[in-house]
């Protein structure tokens, strides 16, 4: 066979694989090596349509002329098994898989029951409980192949009748899982309480669904990935699921006493995935006090913490025991403003608000800059399809006339609610203050537990919410800014911006999608309904026997491959 | 005395009394308060208004106070919403902790403090007695939360002798029991000290231990016989008001070294809006005051003829 080869650095075998997986697919091979599609990007894309993640990073390799490197894991010597991890994390209760809105609490049951699509930690959606995946063209119509012979704990066949219980239950608006916003394209309206299509999910035969949308969606396997989409068995139709945790996955649960312990072992029936080296896992839970953990962590009473603060990390880098691990994420905090709500119903004050921000300032002042100043449109340039418009600049002339204009000429009284830990939290609030100050905007910081202030994050006028990272831009857009979705925080409601939300999630191609994404941006920025601070790096640390863990970009922990080197 | 002790526990009954009735009106008399903290705060007004129903919210009020403190009689306390369990499977080992942390403190801390205290009050103003007391002063005003950051600083970071956190996840360790009881210690004996050397002094000038003395009685009698029993009689009073200070001021600590006590259990209630847990913690606290401050009484009378029999 003759080929025009569209990337000459692919045989034509390899082209030919990637047209069964996807039409679209040479073409983005081809503008990888162009250079106008990045690796990841192209990584991204092809596991996303189906092809295993092992071809597409030698593919990867091949267009980019680099070899194919793994991603980055601490580890040295080959793995030894044996070892149970201690792990310092808030154990928190997990009754219901699918109402799941913690990361801690997507930790502790991954690793007993699965995602269809994990991401990794470098950001790339790859297959799991699926095995491969294909789209229509369209976008509508995607058929997911699940893996052949994996075993619940309890001796039962995984299969597609798993698949469709769970996303059965998730569409169901009474049992409240946030799945029901992150999967509407799967229902039959985007209204409030609308079910689920008919044929929405559909069992082909015994390991293949098929999915039915109402409009494409591209980040259907993506959005498989999040943590309240791992798969319970089927037959768990609510009540506590600690009592009887039927799993996939490489552990068992042990224990789990909330505020307290959670304990693990390894199954003993074996993995789908391979040999897992650890005996076991045992988080403990040192409460709120984030010295605590450090604390333990220094004095070898744990190997590894769920999360280093930011301003702990100065002194974790002086102990010399310990080993550092930092991610570039999508995570940020925003402080959202209610827009159905006085005084922030007037676009004006909001306005008002967003030009007093500088910042870059405020990722100094509050974060020791480690990371990327925010640009108010809630869409990271860690995304692919980040479109760089122009970025927001402090200007108190323009506040005050905006002020005067919305008849604050004499000041405005306005209070913020947020949460007393992390600290980054209440002390970006309080820079806040100090920032608003002069166009005469008196800003007051409510600070309140975790606790209170998750009571009310979607219903308190003037708020900051922290968002945790999403691997693609539309995602959090869709769950925090689509109008109606529960997780819509400031009440923004714009038939325009969902619209052309529904586009760009319908877009495949990253320069297209990029297109469609400036628009929903700079729409953002000019509604004015949050201030977005700045993305954040996130860290942790481990003691020194702790290997092969690489930290993940959301906190998750994937344990099934690192290992704890003796002495 | 028969009399006398019933009087105390008809008091302290009475008090129990009182501040069950405050708390039910807190936290109890607003049903859709509680409903909201027991469902969530993404429930439905039809959902609310069930449970309300369900769980007798709409009957009046003496019946529910009634029914509520029947139940804690029976130590029934309710369901934990934090702990999804019942309250009072978290609430007796979480008081049993603290309980040994308690124990443990004052084990070592009145010993020492009586100790220093005696030392000190017998030769008032002495080298001795001089630097017990700036010792004493001074640990006494460094608080709990400083002192924390400080031993740890020292025994977990710096000399690594010691476990930083004291969660005594595999049973039982005195080695993390170390760290809060002398944080603990630090901070309360000082206070004993000082109460303990003043009585000690005044009792020293007394005539009738200089008539002791004169009368040619071994100086060490003169201490043991004499004057230590009338020198304890205030330090008693002030030892039985530390075990309700104890209750309250484990909070830094358990909540710094993550010991799973009474004190951070009470923090992590009222951080989560448990309110069930929050009750029964705040009768528990109340408890405990009072029934220090009887058995403080009945002991002060003991120790003092005067007042049991006027």
């Amino acid at each position: 066979m003759t080929e025009k080869n569209d990337a000459t650095r692919l045989d034509a075998e390899a082209v030919e694989t990637l047209e069964r997986v996807h039409p679209k697919l040479p073409r983005v091979a081809a503008g990888v090596e162009a250079g106008t599609v990045s690796r990841r990007e192209f990584l991204r894309t092809a596991t996303l349509l189906g092809l295993s993640a092992g071809a597409a990073y030698a593919m990867a390799g091949r267009l980019t002329g680099e070899p194919f490197a793994p991603a980055a894991r601490a580890q040295s010597g080959s793995p030894a098994k044996g070892g149970t991890l201690r792990v310092s994390m808030n154990i928190k209760e997990i009754s219901d898989p699918a109402t799941v809105d913690w990361s801690e609490k997507g930790n502790e049951l991954r690793h007993v029951i699965e995602p269809l699509v994990r991401i990794s930690s470098d950001n790339v959606a790859v297959p799991h409980l699926a095995e491969s995946w294909s789209a229509s063209e369209d976008l509508r119509t995607w058929t997911f192949k699940l893996r052949q012979g994996v075993k619940w704990s309890n001796g039962d066949d995984f299969g597609a009748d798993d698949v469709v219980a769970n996303f059965v239950r998730w569409m169901d608006p009474a049992v409240g899982s946030s799945n029901y916003g992150r999967f509407s394209a799967l229902r039959t309206s985007n209204d409030d309480g609308s079910p689920m299509l008919e044929n929405g999910v559909v069992k082909i035969d015994d390991h293949t669904v098929e999915f039915n949308l109402r409009v494409p969606f591209l980040a259907l396997p993506e959005s498989m990935g999040d943590y309240p989409c791992l798969i319970a068995h089927r037959s768990f139709q609510g009540g506590n699921w600690v009592e009887n945790p039927i799993g996939t996955g490489p552990f068992e649960l042990v224990e789990l006493t909330v505020g307290s312990r959670a304990r693990y072992r390894r199954r003993e029936s074996g993995w789908w995935g391979g040999e897992v080296f650890l005996d076991g896992i045992d988080y403990v839970d040192h409460g709120d006090d984030p010295a605590a953990p450090l604390a333990a962590l220094a004095s070898g009473q744990v190997d590894m913490l769920y999360r280093l603060n930011v301003e702990q990390v100065p002194a974790a880098r002086a102990i010399p025991t310990l080993v550092l691990y930092q991610a570039d994420t999508a995570q940020t905090g925003v402080a959202r403003m209610k827009v159905d709500q006085a005084p922030f119903d007037d676009i004006r004050v909001r306005q008002a608000i967003q030009s007093c921000i500088d910042h870059e300032r405020l990722l100094a002042l509050a974060y020791q800059n480690l990371g990327t100043p925010g640009e108010d449109h809630h869409v990271s340039p860690v995304h692919p399809e980040y479109a760089a418009i122009a970025k927001p600049t402090q200007d108190y002339d323009r506040a005050r006339a905006l002020l005067a204009e919305a008849g604050y000429g004499n000041g405005l009284q306005i209070q913020i609610d947020c949460v007393a830990q992390p600290t980054w939290e209440p002390n970006t609030s309080q820079a806040l203050v100090e920032m608003l100050r002069p166009a005469g905007i008196d800003l007051a910081v409510n600070i309140m537990p975790g606790g209170t202030y998750w009571d009310r994050w979607t219903t308190t006028p003037f708020g900051f919410t922290s968002w945790t990272h999403r691997p693609l831009g539309t995602q959090v857009l869709s769950l925090a800014y689509r109008s109606g979705v529960p997780w819509n925080e400031s009440s923004y409601s714009n038939p325009d911006f969902d619209a052309l939300l529904d586009e760009a999630e319908a877009t495949l191609d990253v320069e297209e999608r990029r297109a469609i994404m400036e628009e929903l941006q700079r729409m953002l920025q000019a509604d004015a309904v949050i201030v977005q601070p700045y993305w954040r790096s996130i860290a942790t640390a481990s003691s020194r026997a702790v290997q092969g863990y690489a930290h993940h970009p959301a906190e998750e922990h994937h344990f099934e491959q690192v290992w704890l080197s003796q002495g | 005395m028969l009399v006398f002790l019933g009087k105390r526990l008809a008091f302290m009954a009475l008090t129990m009394l009182a501040v069950s009735i405050l708390l039910f009106l807190l936290l109890e008399v607003n049903g859709d308060a509680v409903a909201v903290k027991v469902l969530g705060p993404y429930t439905t007004q039809e959902q609310r208004a069930l449970w309300l129903t369900a769980n007798g919210y709409d009957r009046p009020l003496h019946v529910r106070y009634a029914e509520w403190l029947g139940d804690i009689l029976r130590g029934d306390f309710g369901q934990s919403i934090r702990f999804r369990v019942p309250v009072s499977e978290v609430l007796w080992p979480r008081l049993a902790n603290t309980a040994i942390l308690g124990a443990v403190t004052f084990g070592v801390m009145i010993p020492l403090a009586l100790v220093l205290g005696v030392l000190a009050g017998m030769r008032e103003g002495s080298r001795l007695d001089r630097s017990i007391s700036v010792g004493s002063i001074v640990t006494t005003s460094i608080p709990e939360f400083a002192s924390a950051v400080l031993v740890t600083f020292l025994f977990v970071f710096w000399l690594g002798w010691l476990p930083g956190t004291s969660s005594m996840n595999d049973g039982f360790a005195w080695r993390e029991l170390v760290l809060p009881v002398t944080v603990l210690v630090l901070y309360g004996f000082g206070y004993i000290a000082r109460m303990t050397r003043a009585s000690m002094a005044e009792v020293m000038q007394t005539p009738y231990i200089r008539t002791a003395i004169l009368k040619g009685l071994p100086y060490r009698q003169v201490i043991l016989r004499h004057a230590l029993r009338n020198a304890l009689i205030a330090p008693f009073t002030v030892i039985m008001l530390q075990i309700n200070w104890l209750l309250s001021g484990v909070i830094v600590v358990e909540f710094f070294f993550a010991y799973k006590g009474f004190g951070a259990l009470l923090l992590e209630a009222s951080l989560n809006q448990d309110i069930y847990l929050i009750q029964a913690c705040a009768m528990v606290a109340v408890f405990v005051a009072v029934a220090t401050q009887t058995i403080a009484d009945i002991g002060y009378t003991y120790l003092n003829p005067r007042i049991r029999f006027a």
